[in-house]
């Protein structure tokens, strides 16, 4: 082990953390004992992470797998911007998930999972190659899943295990791909901008050059096809077809995690089933660490150089496009609200793939904004959801007209990032769709070019018609409405009869506090306020993320 | 640009940034804001004083407030479009303020509209910015010089052109104006249509003045014919639509759509005549003076409406009728607007419809003089350039102007005699009795009217030279003589079609048993006839299917897959052990049953799954078995095999002696 030791400091201290409060059956006899201790390992965490962040360029090599691989953890832009989004919205939804997680079972699983996840989410962030990635990205998967499956029913159960298969399809497949690319890397470390260089694919053949320069010494595969005189096609008999599939693969397999179609499936199944912190670091964090994953792969190892142009650019953008207006349009029609913000999410992690599959600075620099924005919003979106199940367990939307009379702050929040998703100026989500499609505008990719811009407004009006009917009824719910009628409104029924006894306990609860106000607690609201906060003032004041955008752009390109 | 001022605050909201600046038309603009948000103020004190939610009201009130100054301070279309969602959106409160169901309905009208455009506005945006480079008002002119596809340029300014043109209620995207300005409390109506309404036609200035110049499109009018078309249908269209409204205020509304025609019109001629090579300000000028009056004619009437609709809670026409008899006050302030907006001379309506008037005459002077070639004329000449050239359609034009004013001036002779002359047969005496406050306010820009018409060239002309710079164009060669034969004769042919209107078509055609009916059938109604049945059910259930299929794409063929050849077998395996043959044939008979039924959706529709024939095929098998045993014993058997054998001997032995 050597090297910047800070680096790990953080993925050890909340993995001991989150095992601690696992197990410790002593953290369990008083409730607040066990919000204590989550509440500094969740505070110690982030402190540590920025820590890390600032700890500087230093590299931290755990130990050597073989001659060129090595579980090794490094902090760069991406780490910076990535890191920095998972602490804060982990902090935040830590906070209201303490006082959510009430009215569930088995807290402390819940906290000590939450723990591990961020622990393995921050060495995610860190990794410095694709090993250590993708291991870090197995181990997310599965520590994640506890989150999914936390209320035990045959409903979480099975979305739960979906959830699993997905992430494990999509991870074997980028496997595979990963193998192909050994057999033509040197080695698998982030690189901006890729490993191969601009020489190595002006120079004639690119095998040949990899072959003169002792890359691709005796025994690879590539060499060894060439060599025996085996022609499949053709598609071999270049390391830059090889790599091309190597790439696909891998896209598809991340693009899995990220809710790229064909394989979003899990996302509307596993949001509504989990608990609502969990949806919504599932959504604004996790997710995205597909994002991660594909843009380490794209921008860092093969390089957008190696892309532009192929086939497996114009399926990329094709696939990121079709899953962009897929989501909008299914979520537009989607009753039940958790589920509905679950295509929400399919479709707009979407916008950051159609952004970086355009290989353009410009949209690059937008696609990871829209990281950044989408977390924020979505994140918000499935609190305030959460807080509306939580405080009168209404499920879908039409049961929630005249909501604004009840919970007005909430409300209020949900609009303003509601807002911020459509796009509305002078909030987050404007900035970075601008960036999109400028960027796609500027990327030179034929049809796409004005396509992409085209579908990404449709799926904004949709984003209109989806999240404003809320915000509509909620606060107009018409001249006839009577106040007290809300309060006789029934739970969904569908939802299990042992949790609707608990909820109606924990509303009895509430009623006896204070009548007349439902508005959630301040742990709720507050961190739903901040995340609205922050993206009224990203969408002001984005001058300070797209310097450090453009500057990582400008690294890569 | 003339300028007063300035403000910059780079990478606000996004690269490009705010940037605001005062000049002659902004300023005239801002005042006008200021004036008209005022007036309203004050009203809405009283107007508002019995409802409940005052609060809500009057914050998104001074929201939008902010927003509309933003709109027309905006130095580059980037501040533009902020403000104008902002405003787009804080001014949806007003239109759903009293959440009865028409209000909803109309508000998610007003709503959609805002939003598709504002989206269909940002894709020109995008577009434009990818092309020049730069949203900035002034420097928009040099970077389109430099553009060398012109098509592109169409493309963006058609986009922006929706976008503007849905806020400013141009013909197809009026159909929120009627629908709005009905429900939203009177002050909001007088600021969405008086002002509002103006921050789109502010957009279309900017690009018609600044992109879709005569030097840049060396000399090609389409995009001012273009406008110049949407701006007649649009003045016909919404004339047409408040003829036959007996709604107070939906009638205003139509109106409203009608006199923004006129000032498209002023666009539109605006471009033509500057294609033409010729000096367009007389069109500048009439279309600014057109807006400014129209400001404060909507103000004036909707305040009016909003008085009358405070004490009766009603608008239509039969039942208010007679309601201002007796309100010498509210009466003044309802002439006043309603002779300005029809043009009589010596209101200010007048002024600004001669100089769009001669705006059209000027074009088809300039055609005759230009003396078209012939095939223009005879209309063999390809495309639009054939209608650009031709004088009759510039002729028809010009009559469609006329029969507009008159149209106006019915419908404003209408709604004056229902409210203020008519006797009411039932309430005359209640009505008469209620004595009318806080309408004072009123006459403030009532006043105004008559002053600007009078003496047009110490006023409005001013107001014409502070605003003229905006549209890029010259002074003026001579002064108009506002008051000459030439252009009177125009306001009186107006005037005379007007009487006839409403003396044969309203009081003839329009009115039944002395009652005011509505005789434009229901289906006359773009919004609830095209607009909802392709955006609510044909658009999303056609995509929604689709997307349904895409989206149950991967979970299908893992569902597949598990109820075919990853089958989770529930039912009791049998094994193959002594009754093979029934083991293997019922396999595949259930098989079968299985795909049958799943073929036929049976566990859809309740139906239970095909029990296993295996059992009973080994109970057969068993039978078939044990008889053969016993027959395999008896004696008869063992007879029977030996006279078969002896059978086939004897066949074989005569087949050998035959062949």
């Amino acid at each position: 082990m050597q090297g910047n030791i800070v680096l790990i400091l953080p993925v050890l201290f909340l993995a001991a953390m989150g095992i601690a409060v696992l197990t410790g059956k002593k953290l369990r006899t008083s409730r607040r004992r066990l919000i204590g201790t989550a509440a500094v390992s969740l505070g110690g965490g982030a402190v540590l992470t920025m820590a890390a962040l600032a700890s500087g360029k230093a590299g931290l090599k755990l130990w050597q797998l073989t001659e060129n691989t090595a579980i090794e953890f490094r902090v760069d832009q991406v780490s910076v911007i990535f890191a920095g989004l998972t602490a804060a919205m982990w902090l935040l939804v830590g906070v209201y998930s303490f006082k959510y997680m009430t009215h569930e079972k088995n807290e402390h699983q819940f906290l000590g999972w939450y723990l591990v996840t961020f622990g393995v989410l921050i060495g995610l962030d860190f990794a410095a190659n694709l090993i250590t990635f993708y291991i870090m990205y197995e181990l997310m998967s599965l520590v994640s899943l506890p989150l999914v499956l936390h209320e035990r029913t045959k409903e979480a159960v099975m979305a739960g295990l979906k959830y699993l298969f997905y992430s494990m399809a999509g991870a074997f497949t980028a496997l595979f791909g990963i193998f192909f690319l050994t057999t033509v890397c040197p080695n698998l470390d982030f690189t901006p901008g890729g490993i191969f260089s601009e020489g190595m694919l002006s120079g004639g053949s690119f095998t040949e050059s990899m072959l003169s320069k002792g890359i691709l010494s005796g025994g690879s595969f590539t060499e060894s096809i060439l060599s025996e005189g085996i022609s499949v096609g053709g598609l071999f008999s270049d390391g830059t077809n090889l790599i091309l599939i190597a790439a696909f693969c891998i896209l598809i397999g991340f693009g899995v995690k990220a809710g790229m179609f064909p394989f979003h499936g899990w996302l509307p199944t596993a949001h509504p089933a989990a608990p609502a912190p969990a949806s919504a670091v599932l959504s604004g964090v996790i997710a995205k660490s597909g994002v991660l994953g594909i843009i380490r792969v794209v921008y860092f190892i093969i390089g957008p150089d190696m892309i532009r142009g192929t086939w497996v650019q114009n399926v990329w953008i094709l696939l990121s496009l079709i899953t962009v207006f897929m989501g909008s349009m299914l979520a537009y029609r989607e009753p039940v609200l958790k589920k509905r913000l679950a295509y929400s999410t399919v479709s707009q992690i979407s916008y950051i793939l159609f952004g970086l599959s355009i290989l353009q600075p410009i949209g690059f620099a937008g696609a990871l904004s829209h990281v950044v924005f989408h977390s924020l919003i979505k994140n918000a979106l499935f609190l305030a959801a959460g807080a509306i199940i939580f405080t009168t367990g209404w499920t879908r939307v039409e049961q929630m007209r005249g909501l604004g009379r009840i919970m007005p702050k909430m409300l209020t929040v949900y609009t303003i990032v509601s807002l911020g998703l459509i796009g509305i100026p002078p909030l987050s989500g404007f900035v970075s769709k601008w960036y999109l499609a400028q960027g796609a505008l500027a990327s030179g990719t034929g049809i796409w070019s004005w396509l992409g811009p085209v579908v990404l407004l449709v799926s904004a009006l949709l984003t209109a018609g989806y999240l404003l009917p809320l915000t509509i009824q909620g606060f107009f719910p018409g001249a006839d409405f009577n106040v007290e009628e809300i309060r006789l409104r029934n739970p969904d029924e569908k939802r299990n009869s042992n949790e609707k006894r608990n909820l109606n306990e924990k509303r009895s609860l509430n009623e006896e506090k204070n009548p007349d106000e439902k508005e959630p607690s301040a742990l709720m609201l507050v961190p739903a306020a901040l995340m609205a906060g922050a993206t009224l003032l990203f969408g002001c004041f984005p001058g300070p993320l797209f310097k450090l955008l453009e500057e990582l752009a400008a690294m890569i390109f | 640009m003339m300028e007063y001022g300035e403000f910059v605050l780079p990478g606000f909201c996004g690269p490009p940034g705010i940037h605001l600046c005062l000049d002659g038309f902004r300023l005239i603009y801002v005042l006008m804001a200021v004036f008209m948000w005022a007036v309203s103020g004050v009203f809405s004190r009283k107007y508002m004083a019995h409802y409940e939610k005052k609060g809500r009201f009057y914050l998104f009130f001074w929201l939008t407030f902010l927003a509309t100054l933003g709109v027309f301070l905006s130095a580059d279309l980037y501040t533009t479009f902020i403000f104008f969602e902002i405003m787009s959106f804080t001014s949806y409160v007003w239109v759903a303020f009293d959440e009865r169901k028409e209000s909803l309905r109309a508000a998610e009208t007003y709503l959609a509209v805002a939003v598709i455009g504002g989206l269909m506005m940002l894709m020109g945006l995008f577009l434009l910015y990818h092309l020049l480079g730069t949203l900035e008002m002034d420097k928009l002119h040099q970077a389109a010089l430099k553009v060398a596809d012109k098509r592109q340029l169409y493309l963006a300014g058609g986009l922006l052109l929706f976008g503007f043109g849905a806020k400013a209620g141009c013909f197809p995207l009026h159909i929120w104006l009627p629908k709005a300005h009905p429900v939203a409390p009177a002050p909001a109506s007088a600021l969405l249509s008086g002002i509002l309404t103006k921050s789109g036609i502010f957009g279309i200035i900017v690009i018609s003045c600044q992109i879709f110049t005569a030097d840049i499109f060396a000399g090609d009018g389409s995009w001012g014919f273009l406008i110049a078309v949407l701006g007649t249908i649009t003045m016909f269209w919404g004339a047409f639509l408040a003829l036959f409204s007996i709604d107070l205020k939906k009638t205003l509304a139509c109106s409203s759509v009608s006199q923004i025609g006129f000032i498209l019109v002023g666009i539109g001629m605006y471009g033509l005549l500057s294609a033409a090579g010729e000096n367009p300000s007389i069109a500048a000028r009439g279309t600014f003076l057109h807006m400014v009056n129209h400001s404060l004619f909507k103000l004036v009437l909707f305040l009016c409406a909003g008085a009358v609709f405070m004490k009766l809670h009603q608008l239509d026409l039969n039942e208010i009728r007679g309601f201002g008899r007796k309100k010498p006050v509210l009466k003044f302030c309802f002439l006043m607007g309603a002779l300005g907006i029809t043009g009589v001379p010596f209101w200010s309506g007048y002024v600004s419809k001669t100089l769009l008037h001669e705006g059209i005459v000027e074009y088809q002077m300039i055609l005759a003089e230009q003396n078209m070639p012939s095939e223009l004329l005879s209309g063999s000449a390809a495309g639009i350039m054939a209608w650009i050239g031709n004088p009759a359609v510039w002729k028809a034009a010009e009559w469609i102007f006329l029969l507009s004013g008159g149209i106006t001036a019915a419908y404003m002779l209408k709604l004056f005699v229902a409210v203020f002359v008519e006797k009411n047969p039932k309430r005359q005496s209640e009505f008469d009795a209620m004595k009318m406050s806080g309408t004072a306010v009123i006459l403030i820009p009532a006043v105004f009217l008559p002053v600007l018409g009078s003496l047009p060239s110490v006023t409005m002309d001013r107001l014409a030279d502070l605003g003229q710079s905006f549209f890029r164009a010259e002074e003026m060669e001579h002064a108009v003589d506002y008051f000459s034969m030439v252009n009177l004769k125009g306001s009186l042919i107006s005037l005379f079609i007007g009487l006839i209107l409403y003396f044969v078509l309203v009081r003839g055609l329009l009115m039944k048993e002395n009652r005011y009916e509505d005789r434009l059938p229901r289906w006359f109604d773009l919004e609830n006839s095209v607009y909802r049945p392709i955006l609510q059910v044909f658009l999303p259930n056609l995509f929604g299917l689709l997307c349904r299929i895409l989206d149950s794409l991967t979970d299908g063929l893992i569902l597949l897959a598990r109820k075919t050849t990853h089958r989770q077998l529930k039912e009791k395996v049998y094994v193959n052990e002594e009754n093979k043959a029934a083991v293997i044939i019922g396999g595949f008979i259930d098989g079968w049953h299985l795909l049958l039924f799943k073929f036929r959706g049976g566990s859809k529709k309740g139906l239970k799954a095909p029990k296993s024939c295996i059992p009973e095929l080994k109970q057969e098998e068993r039978l078939f078995l044990l008889v053969g045993k016993m027959v395999d014993e008896s004696f008869s058997f063992g007879l029977l095999l030996f006279t078969i054998g002896l059978c086939a001997t004897l066949g074989y032995l005569l087949f050998a002696f035959l062949v």
